[in-house]
């Protein structure tokens, strides 16, 4: 049985990939049968990990020789496994972030009757059957003539929706169910319920008539609950050392009533989350770069000129251009752009590029407390939903300071073992060997501008013998026919070979082990 | 001096090789390149390709073997890019995807900003099951990609739309270091669809010798290595910088600056080689 059973799946899947490459019409079970093994080929990752760990424990265990290195290659690879299994250090995905809001836990089941909307009508039904769309099917209900809503309907709900069925009536239902089922006015923009997550969610800082309001809809102990943790989390205060402030900073003003900055303890201070908007908005604290006119350019460049060297005339051309135009940019990125174009065109003193670049190292410090501030800020929704390679990450170190380098150097070490190699072992023993050896020597040649130098002096009448050309020739006939030889000798020993697995001739892959 | 070659340590043949290829990297050596009628091939496939069409890029390399094939991976991209074409990123070697990233970092995010993800380009990231992969996405891509590197539905990123399988691309360009790789892509995608998939290939120099049986029906164009790079560099170079006046960067150089070291390494294994036989025939004639 235990022989039998590999011996089945082996022949049945062989013949379906033999008949499903003749036939087009089954053809689709060969598809069937590669999506299995591509299945069953990551699974054998971890059989692979296993094996990994038998044979390296057991090693360890028996004080084999050069047991050492097995324990470094288990530490490896268990401490590449956990960081990249746990994604430590890896931030969230952005997109599965709800930036600028807070959230408590609250199951559908919990929300208030308070919060169920109800509008007279009728489900429709589909004439193939299609249920409600899954975003709001757990929400939705037909009760005694009425449409029933539980929870404040999102706009991406109402459009699902109306998408359910194109009529005007149903629209008209949706329109008045959506309308219904909204918080109320105090509130609305500000919280919302995310049934797929069973959370309440409130955008930037509960205020006290904000809590008032919410606690007002119901008085069962766990929307309370809800309320209260949601008002605590949302006023979270978040505080970040910033030494200096740009000189023409303003708190934007969707954040004048949470962001302060206290001069004396040099921080920024800030009650509830940020969200992407009011993040953009407190980056953008640098004037915007506006054309220069020609008096302007002048100075500009006179004070560059005054820190170090005179321009060139291309240095010149290139200020000019650049200042001249509009630019998108802040002065800084302005500057930058400019100082790299002037740095490719001739060469700039320190004073110089000290100059032209500090106010990006100043955006650019800004802008890395700014992104501080709205992490630190941040409340997590899905830790695990970042990528387990994202720059920093632990795995992200694992790969770059050690794998890569590590593989490189392997890969490298082949060019010195094969030098030694060939001075010890590549002789001129008989005429196959002598053979090997001219080839070798105009392979290598030829593949390097050495061989172009060597017989570029032949005229074209000769230009075969070129060894560039002697090189193509090799490959394209002498080595493509042994190969076409070898591989239709293999091609054919595979077909015989295979035959013999199908057909449980050959039972060798299954190893030696008894029934 | 016979005695010293016949019992040279190895050692020094190491510190020689290591010589021969420091000395060019801080001298900063580089030659002009030829571009034989493989590169040319390669460089006409996709030059000869309307802005708009798709293309897959499979890169099935590693670190170990970057060195050889990173290059040519850029270069691809980067020509891709020059030509609006779709770039679809995809990978069968574990640290494939890694590989993805560093030239979407080099080429696309540093030099094409205005490209954008899932309408331009996207990165559908690695799966295992070798040439299991080419086998089943020939047919029907959406059994094995559902969603792309991030995790975002394939159905959601405008890009994907309307693929059914790899018969919908207009060129497969695949930079492999072993297996799975081109060969896998040739027998599995370009044989069984002869007039639906046409592929290049770029591949290591090892590699290449048993790709050529393949040329030119199967494979019309293929990269032999570092110097196959760096002739298909010269091609894209002399195309999108040159005849623009522009001088190339140095990451659209790599190829040909890593053919200086290849060079001296090169003269180096013949001297030894040579050296060895010397002393071969001298042990001989002094042999009773």
């Amino acid at each position: 049985m235990k022989r039998t059973v590999p011996l089945l799946i082996t022949a049945i899947v062989g013949f379906i990939f033999v008949v499903s490459f003749f036939t087009p019409a089954a053809e689709f079970l060969g598809e069937l049968a590669a999506v299995w093994f591509d299945i069953l080929a990551g699974i054998a990752f971890i059989l692979g990990g296993g094996n990994l760990l038998k044979v390296h424990l057991k090693k360890i265990s028996d004080r084999q020789a050069g047991w050492g290195y097995s324990g470094v290659t288990i530490l490896a690879f268990v401490a590449t496994l956990v960081v990249g299994l746990g994604k430590f250090g890896s931030p969230p995905a952005p997109k599965q972030e709800f930036y600028g809001e807070t959230f408590a836990t609250l199951p559908l089941e919990a929300l208030p009757e308070s919060l169920v909307a109800r509008v007279p009508g009728q489900i429709p039904e589909k004439e193939n059957g299609e249920p409600l769309p899954p975003s709001v099917r757990r929400q939705i209900v037909q009760r005694d003539g009425q449409i029933e809503f539980r929870g404040w309907m999102l706009s991406n709900q109402k459009h699902d929706l109306e998408e359910y069925k194109d009529r005007r009536a149903w629209r008209k239902t949706v329109e008045a169910l959506y309308e219904a089922a909204q918080p109320p006015e105090p509130l609305r923009g500000k919280v919302a319920y995310y049934t797929d997550h069973r959370a309440l969610s409130f955008k930037g800082a509960m205020t006290d008539s904000d809590r008032q309001a919410l606690l007002a809809l119901s008085d069962e102990p766990v929307w309370r609950q809800a309320v209260e943790q949601l008002y605590e989390q949302s006023r979270k205060v978040t505080r970040v050392r910033v030494s200096w402030l740009p000189e023409s900073f303003a708190v934007p003003e969707s954040l004048r009533d949470r962001l302060r900055y206290d001069a004396q303890t040099k921080e920024l201070v800030l009650q509830g989350p940020l969200s992407a908007d009011q993040r953009d908005a407190l980056k953008k604290q640098f004037p915007d770069a506006e054309p220069l006119s020609a008096k302007q350019r002048t100075t500009f460049r006179k004070k560059l000129e005054s820190l170090g060297r005179p321009l060139n005339d291309e240095q010149a051309k290139i200020l000019d251009r650049l200042l001249s135009q509009p630019l998108p940019e802040s002065v800084g990125e302005r500057n930058k752009l400019l100082g790299l174009a002037l740095l490719e065109h001739g060469g700039l003193t320190k004073e110089q590029c000290d100059s032209l670049f500090a106010p990006y190292r100043q955006e650019v410090a800004w802008r890395a407390k700014v992104l501080e501030l709205f992490h630190a800020a941040h409340q997590v929704k899905y830790p695990w939903s970042g990528e387990y390679r994202a720059q920093g990450s632990p795995f992200w170190w694992l790969y770059e300071y050690a794998f890569k380098p590590l593989t490189a150097t392997m890969f490298a070490m082949l060019a010195f073992y094969v030098a030694s190699a060939a001075f010890r072992a590549f002789r001129a023993k008989n005429v196959e060997a002598i053979l090997l050896l001219g080839t070798a020597f105009i392979i290598l040649l030829g593949r390097t501008f050495a061989g172009v130098l060597l017989t570029d002096w032949l005229p074209d009448s000769l230009a075969g013998l070129k060894i560039d050309n002697l090189t193509v020739y090799i490959m394209q006939v002498f080595n493509t026919a042994g190969n076409r030889a070898i591989m239709i000798g293999i091609a054919l020993g595979i077909a015989s070979t295979s035959l013999k697995v199908l057909l449980g001739v050959d039972r060798s892959y299954l190893g030696s082990g008894g029934e | 001096m016979y005695e010293f070659l016949k019992n040279l340590d190895r050692r020094w043949v190491f510190l020689m090789m290591l010589l021969a290829v420091a000395v060019p990297i801080l001298f900063r050596a580089q030659f002009p390149e030829r571009p034989t009628g493989l590169a040319r091939a390669v460089f006409d496939e996709i030059e000869k390709l309307p802005a708009g069409s798709r293309v897959l890029l499979a890169f099935d390399f590693d670190p170990a073997s970057e060195g050889e094939l990173g290059p040519m991976a850029t270069m691809v991209v980067r020509h891709c890019c020059e030509k609006k074409l779709k770039m679809y990123f995809i990978a069968l070697w574990p640290v494939g995807p890694q590989m993805i990233d560093d030239v979407i970092h080099k080429v696309i995010l540093s030099d094409f900003p205005e490209l954008v993800y899932g309408e331009d380009y996207v990165n559908l990231g690695f799966k295992p099951g070798n040439e299991g992969v080419i086998k089943v996405i020939v047919t029907d891509w959406k059994q094995l990609y559902t969603t792309d590197d991030r995790g975002t539905n394939i159905d959601q990123i405008p890009m994907c739309r309307g693929i059914e399988n790899i018969q919908s691309m207009d060129l497969v360009i695949n930079v492999s270091a072993g297996y799975p790789g081109t060969k896998e892509w040739v027998q599995y995608a370009a044989t069984p669809y002869p007039d639906k998939i046409r592929i290049v290939a770029g591949c290591t120099g090892v590699q290449a010798p048993l790709l050529y049986p393949y040329i030119p029906q199967q494979l019309p164009g293929l990269l032999g290595a570092i110097k196959g790079a760096a002739e298909y560099e010269e091609l894209v170079v002399q195309k999108y910088d040159r005849k623009k006046g522009r001088q190339p960067a140095a990451k659209y150089q790599e190829a040909k600056r890593r053919m200086g070291p290849q060079l001296v390494a090169h003269l180096l294994m013949i001297g030894l080689i040579v050296l060895g036989n010397v002393v071969f025939f001298m042990e001989r004639s002094r042999r009773p």
